[in-house]
């Protein structure tokens, strides 16, 4: 009692509700602007605050986090240019709903789904975090390559169309995925004796190329002159529905269940979470075709789904000591520099700084509907009032600095370029995207984990299958590639008795 | 060019991509070559697949690959123009050129309104950039002086 | 804007009374390696210091990949005016050359001064048959294959360090490298590798808690933190001693002037109570070796490596 008491005076302390207050506001800014990210924002602001209590330093990096995710959330569905990497799957369905003139319903659905999602996420992170956090350690190398091949599983429901092209695309991004130093043996692949290529490419570089330029360049194509006026947006307007609300209920479950499930994995990230939850909520819908035609359903999945990531990700990092990603790795530096011990004692021995920055995940995901819904409508819906041919060199500009921060190299802008005008030219030759961005983020994961796991069982691949937890992601991922192929057979059939 | 067109020549450099980078990889030691050289030869599979497949049964319908050929032209030239000059003019001198120039490339005619908008968004980008994250951007020639 | 004002006032100053005025704008420190790690850890503390002791902001820059080769390499192009530093650890000087072509030298940069050094440990579960450094080794030696060890990846100094240890013994292990210290915490906690091979700071705890035995670390000397693990000197290997350590460089042809005002920032800073506190907290020690004399360090370091990566095998 004594501790809620000391967590809720320090968290509602000025300095920290102003340092929640502010970073939510600026995490919607960042996430909403393409090229700005929140592991770059945090990385640069997080210095501003190591003399200053550790616990104004965790709400900024809480705001940031949590409001970035559902800023990406907003350029994704007013022009379908996703803010963040993991606001791709927003775009399916955000951007049909603005075409259809709905922008406003689908922003204010983004806005609750991605509160929901951080807020489940940060009760988990309070509630059953170590218990989740030691539940991790089960998963080596071999449960690693089956959660990535799982992932690969739901490409299938990604694909489009076109199973070839779609097959095609993912090949595609596996390769792109192998550029760079081969961690296992240290042979660099397709690095043509480039330095810069060692690393990799870079995916947030790729993805504003592939994501953004194709959208600039529609816009530019239309060269609106006038801009649009107020009333032809329509926003600020929508009501969300008690039914549609009650509707959206098994959706935000699911994504929660599922944003959380890959946020404590350390190296799964937002990105994934959202297009797991956007695969699972359009194979459980019984209309899965209307989905990437502007389906609320696929805008609350995957933007609750990339927020639910969130606090999770926290997880491993304050229960363990291990980071899980780069926000979680920043985090824990900020934590040493103010002289605290990162490990399974950090909570023990510092409860109320640990149970504060938890409060701040939790409020910071409720803030997104008070700054969210108003930063939303009232300052990014009047960039669209500009004339569309001043927004392209705008976008364009933006697209430059956030890629260029990022490793603070030129030849990162023409990698950015070339990946947009690649992904112009593809997309106009109705070759899905998404595929080959989830063989980029997965196929390193598969490659390492499923050598790493070789390895470690001296080169016997059934170790793969006999393990408890990689039995039984396998079996999913069998599910996962039969279960559209089971309904496609059981309409047919359904329409063959029909006839 | 129709879609059938499109889509064999597609399917064909998708089957050169992936038979190239199968080469490449043939020349990686052990599993760090296994599974590229897999890779490249599924993409080439796939790729042959595709052009086949339009061979035989592409739709002999056009698609156009750009709506507005002058636009895009003018879109990609100036944007290349303004990657090549970051480094050289520096970062905020190039944006700020490039926010000027596209829109009157691509028929804008209000340079009043035009300008003020540029200066309007430079501000905003130098007040997030260089005030509030103090990240150095290219300077160019700026700095030598 | 702001660097038009500034270039206006550097001409009418002239570039002799810039660098008495020293630093005059922000400084940017490159770091090869991810945000968040040890090394990066460790120069934003190291930064807040330095801001105030040299009255401007610094910037870091994190340009991780290749085992620190991307960033370092991507250095070489700084200019060399002072506002562009490094802050490394040795490994992508001194060991990652050694096994990919890079192409920089150990003295193809200003040496400014080494900051802090470790060793890296290696640790195993609690139920492992072996209470010391010597019976650990004694275990590995006796059961060639049976046992693995995550480290830090393929090509850099900690998987030397161990392989030099094991090569002395006539030990055979399976490596398994992964994608950083906590990667490896992570597979070693669930049981999946049987040895953490890793920097002190991330297994601390751990060990502090029982939950990990960590039996040897790889420099001469014990460590104070880990008191159950021996010294390599201990054991009879301390010419094997590999450390991890942590050093500011400067970019060919800076002036003189200016690498010796940071030089005197750094000893001031690197001192400071509050930086050696931040160093004890992650089982670091300071170590301060400046100018030419950290030169020849990294160039000897350099030659010894180059001898041992030789008759590992492991050497490009």
């Amino acid at each position: 009692m004594e501790l809620l008491t000391q967590i809720a005076g320090s968290v509602l302390s000025l300095g920290s509700v102003a340092a929640m207050l502010g970073a939510s506001l600026l995490g919607v800014l960042i996430g909403a602007l393409p090229g700005l990210n929140p592991v770059m924002a945090i990385a640069l602001l997080l210095p501003l605050t190591y003399s200053m209590e550790p616990l104004i330093a965790l709400g900024m990096v809480a705001g940031i986090y949590n409001g970035s995710m559902y800023g990406g959330a907003i350029p994704a569905i007013l022009m379908r240019i996703p803010g963040t990497p993991a606001a791709i799957a927003t775009t399916f369905d955000g951007f049909p709903m603005t075409q259809r003139g709905e922008a406003a319903r689908a922003l204010k659905i983004a806005c609750w789904s991605s509160a929901i999602g951080g807020t489940a996420s940060a009760l988990a992170l309070m509630t059953i975090g170590p218990l989740l956090a030691r539940a991790t350690l089960h998963f080596g190398p071999a449960e690693y390559f089956w959660i990535a091949m799982f992932g690969m599983a739901s490409i299938g429901v990604l694909v489009g169309d076109d199973a070839l092209k779609g097959l095609m695309a993912a090949v595609l991004g596996l390769l792109l995925g192998t550029v760079g130093l081969d961690n296992l043996s240290g042979i660099p692949r397709f690095t043509f004796g480039e330095p810069w290529l060692l690393s990799g490419l870079d995916l947030i570089v790729i993805l504003v190329g592939l994501y953004a330029l194709p959208p600039v360049i529609a816009l530019a194509e239309q060269a609106d002159l006038k801009g649009l006026s107020a009333a032809a947006l329509k926003l600020g307007r929508a009501r969300l529905g008690w039914a549609e609300i009650r509707g959206m209920v098994p959706t935000w479950m699911r994504s929660s269940f599922i944003g959380i499930g890959v946020g404590i994995l350390p190296g799964a990230g937002g990105n994934i979470a959202a297009f797991l939850s956007y695969s699972a909520a359009k194979s459980a819908s019984k209309d899965p075709d209307s989905f990437g035609k502007g389906n609320p359903q696929g805008v609350a999945a995957a933007e609750c789904g990339n927020n639910a990531d969130n606090a999770a990700s926290m997880i491993p990092a304050l229960a363990l000591g291990i980071p899980g990603n780069v926000v979680a790795a920043l985090v824990l530096g900020a934590l040493l520099i103010h002289g605290l011990q990162p490990g399974p004692q950090l909570f023990h021995q510092n409860p109320a700084l640990v149970g504060g920055f938890m409060a701040q995940m939790l409020i910071t995901s409720l803030l997104i509907l008070l700054v969210g819904g108003a930063a939303a409508t009232r300052v990014f819906a009047q960039v669209q009032r500009l004339p569309g041919v001043l927004l392209v060199p705008m976008i364009l500009v933006l697209m430059a600095v956030g890629v260029y921060v990022i490793n603070g190299r030129v030849v990162d802008l023409w990698v950015m370029f070339a990946a947009g005008l690649a992904g112009y030219l593809l997309e106009k030759l109705s070759f899905p995207l998404a595929p080959v961005v989830l063989g980029l983020i997965l196929g390193p994961m598969a490659e390492q984990s499923v050598r790493r796991a070789l390895l470690i069982s001296r080169g016997d691949a059934t170790e793969l299958l006999t393990r408890p937890i990689s039995a039984v992601i396998a079996v999913a991922t069998l599910g996962l590639i039969l279960w559209p192929l089971l309904r496609a057979f059981q309409r047919r059939r359904r329409a063959a008795a029909r006839d | 060019m129709t879609a059938r067109g499109q889509d064999i020549v597609l399917g064909v450099l998708f089957a050169g991509l992936g038979l190239a980078a199968a080469w490449q990889a043939m020349g990686y030691r052990g599993a760090s070559g296994t599974y590229p050289l897999v890779l490249g030869l599924g993409l080439a599979t796939l790729g042959l697949l595709l052009a086949l497949r339009s061979l035989w049964s592409g739709a002999r319908v056009p698609r156009p690959l750009v709506d507005h050929p002058r636009h895009v032209a003018v879109t990609v030239v100036v944007g290349a123009g303004y990657l090549a000059l970051v480094p050289v003019l520096g970062f905020y001198a190039a944006s700020a050129l490039v926010a000027l120039v596209l829109p009157a490339a691509l028929g804008f005619r209000r340079p009043v309104f035009a300008l003020l908008a540029a200066a309007g968004f430079m501000v905003v980008v130098w007040l997030v950039f260089t005030g509030l994250l103090a990240k150095p951007l290219p300077t160019g020639f700026w700095s030598r002086w | 804007m702001k660097t038009l004002m500034l270039g206006a006032a550097a001409l009418l100053l002239g570039t002799t009374a810039a660098q008495a005025d020293y630093p005059e704008r922000p400084i940017e420190i490159t770091v090869p390696a991810p945000a968040g790690g040890g090394t990066d850890t460790s120069a934003r503390m190291l930064s807040t210091l330095l801001e105030a002791e040299l009255g401007t902001s610094i910037a870091i820059l994190n340009a991780a990949g290749g085992g620190g080769s991307v960033g370092v390499t991507q250095f070489m192009q700084a200019r060399n005016d002072g506002y562009s530093l490094l802050a490394t650890w040795n490994s992508p000087i001194t060991t990652v050359p050694q096994m990919q072509p890079t192409a920089y030298a150990p003295d193809s940069f200003v040496p400014v001064a080494s900051t802090s050094q470790t060793a890296y440990t290696l640790c195993v579960a609690p139920d492992f048959p072996a209470e010391t450094g010597e019976e650990f080794l004694a275990e590995l030696a006796a059961n060639p294959g049976r046992y693995t060890y995550g480290n830090d990846g393929i090509g850099g100094t900690m998987q030397l360090a161990a392989e030099r240890i094991f090569q002395a013994r006539g030990i055979e292990t399976v490596a398994v490298p992964f994608g950083g210290a906590g990667e490896t915490l992570q597979n070693f906690l669930g049981g999946h590798v049987d040895i953490y091979g890793g920097s002190i700071s991330p297994v601390l705890p751990y060990a502090e808690a029982g939950e990990a035995k960590c039996l040897l670390v790889t420099s001469a000397e014990a460590v104070p933190a880990l008191p159950q693990a021996a010294g390599l000197g201990d054991l009879g290997l301390g010419d094997e001693e590999t450390l991890l350590w942590r050093m500011v460089l400067a970019p060919a042809g800076t002036d003189q002037a200016i690498v010796d005002r940071l030089i005197a920032a750094l000893e001031t800073t690197v001192t400071s109570p509050e930086y050696v506190e931040f160093l004890a907290g992650v089982g670091e020690v300071p170590n301060v070796v400046t100018g030419a004399a950290l030169g020849e360090r990294l160039q000897g370091e350099f030659d010894a490596l180059a001898e041992v990566a030789q008759s590992l095998g492991l050497a490009q």
